[in-house]
């Protein structure tokens, strides 16, 4: 009974899913399940960073900042300065951590709340990305090498490379935040930061450092994105923050201590993907189709809330 | 006299415990009575039954003439005209004291409300009835604590139909010299006949203005003193927590005489020029009222605030800890005096809050070993008697003096040459209270030197190997423990000056 009170979110997906395959059996088809993989991984690679960010007791507004960067300085490493695919992936992940920092800087040295100094760094990379592109244009690299193309359109046995990256990245983060010890010390600093500070932990080298962590894995979905279209579309990125939000609180709905954690941003970045595939075989308008998948979401994170609450009523605490 | 209020044989159940066991309480007109005892004894409890908040099991509660058998309804202890001053104050900061006096009572005119009454009665309670000069124009956000109190106060009271005013720990957020405006504001209702409930911690609050003091102790009424003076200080404490007070304390060991830190002519935020050391194996008392500079001098040993001048020695090496970390790596370790805010992180189990500081010792690689991990928090456990004994419970969900074992379990686990403990018992039960004063004589015999920072001076003569004072950021004496007892250290932290208790 508790298993089920808990994972309650689980079932809600499950009848999501029954719900679509009824509707339209293509839904169940193995190809169709790899469209839903592979239309997730970027969204879950960012959503990762933002599950560090936030279990840090932090948001990260600039995430589609950071996954633009990525994009932008490995296109422009491989167009302008040949360089070879490998350097220009190290050069995109500089890119982001480029944003990292400056969230760093602006939380850490000049204790700017991690929203308003995120939200700064939004509106700064936003500004210069169009001032670069000359107000928005796309750059486009059509011969672009293989390698570099491989990280969305190749396979490993016939698994896409963009889903392995996302599984890899998922693996990295799920021992660094539900495993290490740092992972124990960023939940601290999340819910108790003067309590983390007294206990002797370097709070603000790992604030700093998890800025600089969570803008070097958005850039790794800049990566794919800029791999799969072979250009770099400006402010692009910006669609990935909401979702990822969503994703994030989705799984810490799942905790039981509502605790942003890295299997329950899985869960969350799986769910909106069923559901915009789901809602998409149904053969929805674009219109209503978000606004769908809105009210889906509420609702199940209500259920989902409810449940817990009633439980910890059930035991006598708030 | 007939009592104001009468209450017996109240008892109260909560799931697993019995807060209030046939307890008694009666309250004469005019007079203030004390109400005391360690807490959990079951005083905030009683209120609420007075308040009608809790039903008790069993009991009668007679207000003047009134009986009531668990009938009580926060309505009608109101219209009885019994009010209430609770320990948070509940003001709005940008409303002006008159505004904030009237909120939810408010006088209206024929053209909407009457400010200028509202203003005028205002400035003549605070004046005749609580002898406080506030203008009723001032915001909240402008006036002091003490001035706050005392809007609280006529808020509650500018009806005028009060008969009984049940103060719950008022002088807590009020510095010594403050408490006088209170005692000011509390002769002003007595003069006009008004009884009153002073709960408080302070027992020398509690002699200085109580007529009659009921100790609580276990959700009983153990003693009711009629009679007040200085004098029944000790028995009081004694009724509170039912055993000589001698018997709290654990014997003292010889120090030796190795200077384990030293601070020559320290001086921070809020203290200056401050010399003192500790030996291994030595517990040094630090006393103090608020605002001595006792809470700054720790922040700064523990890197939390910077020294502006003079230095620090530990273990004959120079020490100046930017921050926290850097002291911990050093072999100092705190524990602060607002454990729930700055000891634990409530909401992450025991296990994680007692290997908190010394994670890589319970890792490889630093992947957490946590069969490791979970061994060493319970072997803390049963060490320091955890109840209950489930280490994968969050501190939230412990008593106090539970919590404070939790945060001392992860100094112990993690080691250390110095132990600096800020207001170690607040709001301890009494026999966690004996299970830590033992474990901090352990920790100095086992070679550490410990430094206790203290509000409480029995606590600082039983614990203490040696005493210094602080007064107004300076030291102002030190002095041997058996050479001081509760009245010479009372009078040393209050420097003769204006205190509040003199």
């Amino acid at each position: 009974m508790k298993w089920l009170l808990r994972y309650s979110f689980l079932l809600v997906i499950a009848a999501c899913i029954v719900f679509f395959s009824f509707w339209n059996p293509v839904f169940l088809s193995a190809g169709n399940q790899m469209n839903i993989l592979e239309g997730s991984a970027i969204l879950l690679i960012v959503a990762l960073g933002m599950t560090l960010v936030v279990a840090m007791g932090g948001i990260d507004l600039s995430v589609g900042i950071a996954l633009d960067f990525g994009a932008a300085f490995a296109v422009v490493a491989l167009k302008e300065y040949d360089a070879a695919w490998y350097v220009a992936i190290l050069a995109g992940i500089v890119g982001g951590c480029l944003i990292g920092l400056l969230n760093a800087v602006l939380i850490v040295w000049l204790n700017v709340s991690a929203f308003m100094a995120t939200l700064g760094t939004f509106f700064i990379g936003s500004s210069v990305q169009r001032i670069f592109t000359n107000g928005g244009g796309p750059i486009s690299h059509r011969r672009m090498p293989q390698e570099y193309r491989d990280l969305a359109v190749g396979d490993f046995g016939g698994v896409p490379t963009e889903v392995l990256i996302a599984g890899f990245v998922l693996i990295l983060y799920f021992i660094f935040l539900e495993r290490s010890i740092l992972g124990k010390r960023i939940h601290a600093i999340g819910l108790q930061p003067t309590a983390a500070l007294i206990a002797g932990v370097e709070v603000k080298k790992i604030i700093f450092a998890s800025f600089i962590i969570a803008g070097a894995t958005c850039a790794i979905g800049g990566l794919i994105a800029s791999a799969n279209i072979r250009m770099f579309t400006p402010l692009s990125g910006f669609s990935y923050l909401l979702d990822a939000i969503a994703a994030v609180f989705i799984g810490a709905s799942m905790h039981p201590r509502g605790r942003p954690n890295v299997m329950g941003t899985l869960v969350g970045v799986l769910f909106l993907g069923i559901l915009a595939n789901g809602l998409n075989l149904m053969g929805l308008n674009f219109n209503t189709k978000d606004a769908l998948s809105g009210v889906i979401l509420v609702l199940a994170l209500a259920f989902a809330i409810g449940q817990r609450r009633l439980t910890s009523l059930r035991k006598g605490q708030t | 006299m007939t009592p104001i209020l009468d209450m017996a044989g109240i008892s109260v159940t909560f799931p697993g415990v019995k807060a209030l066991d046939k307890a008694m309480l009666t309250v004469l007109p005019g007079e203030v009575h004390g109400l005391v005892g360690e807490n959990g004894a079951g005083k905030s409890t009683l209120i609420k039954v007075l308040a009608g908040v809790y039903a008790p099991d069993e009991g009668v509660v007679s207000l003047g003439d009134e009986k009531h058998i668990s009938t009580l309804t926060p309505n009608l202890v109101h219209t009885a005209g019994v009010r209430f001053i609770h320990q948070e104050l509940h003001l709005v900061p940008h409303f002006t004291v008159a505004e904030s006096v009237f909120m939810g009572q408010e006088i209206s005119g024929r053209f909407g409300l009457d400010k200028s009454t509202m203003n005028a009665r205002t400035e003549d309670f605070l004046r005749e009835t609580l002898n406080a000069d506030i203008s009723p124009r001032t915001l909240i956000r402008d006036l002091g604590t003490a001035e706050r109190k005392l809007v609280q106060i006529s808020r509650a009271l500018i009806d005028g139909r009060a008969t009984l005013v049940v103060f719950d720990e008022p002088t807590a957020p009020l510095a010594s010299d403050e408490v006088d405006r209170l005692f000011a504001a509390i002769g002003g209702l007595k003069s006009k006949g008004i009884a009153m409930i002073y709960v408080s911690h302070y027992l020398r609050e509690i002699t200085h203005i109580s007529d009659r003091v009921t100790v609580l102790r276990n959700g009983k009424a153990v003693k009711v003193f009629n009679e007040v003076s200085d004098q029944i200080t000790d028995p009081m404490i004694s009724a509170m927590v039912g055993r000589e007070i001698a018997e709290m304390f654990p014997k003292k060991e010889n120090t030796s005489n190795k200077k384990l830190f030293e601070a020559r002519e320290l001086s921070g935020m809020g203290f200056s020029q401050v010399n003192f050391d500790v030996a291994a194996g030595e517990v040094l008392g630090i006393a103090g009222l608020v605002g001595s500079g006792r809470e700054e001098l720790i922040d700064t040993i523990y890197g939390l605030l910077p020294v502006t001048s003079g230095s620090m020695t530990l273990k004959a090496e120079a020490y100046n800890p930017k921050r926290p970390a850097k002291a911990v790596k050093a072999g100092v370790a705190l524990v602060p005096r607002d454990r729930r805010h700055d000891g634990l992180v409530l909401d992450q189990p025991v296990i994680d809050n007692i290997n908190l500081a010394s994670l890589e010792e319970v890792s490889t690689v630093l992947m957490e070993k946590r069969g490791v991990a979970k061994n060493r928090a319970e072997a803390m456990a049963n060490q320091l008697d955890l109840r209950p004994r489930n280490v994968t419970m969050i501190p939230r969900l412990l008593s106090g003096g539970n919590q404070q074992k939790v945060v001392l379990g992860r100094w112990l686990a993690k080691g250390g040459d110095l132990f600096i403990l800020d207001e170690p018992t607040v709001g301890v039960d009494v026999g966690a209270k004996v299970e830590i004063y033992a474990l901090i004589r352990e920790l100095a015999a086992q070679g550490s030197a410990v430094i206790v920072s203290s509000g409480d001076p029995l606590e600082l003569l039983g614990l203490s190997d040696r005493i210094m004072v602080l007064q107004r950021g300076f030291l102002a004496a030190s002095h041997d423990a058996k050479d001081v007892n509760v009245d010479s250290l009372v009078a040393l932290t209050t420097g003769g000056s204006s205190g509040a208790i003199e």
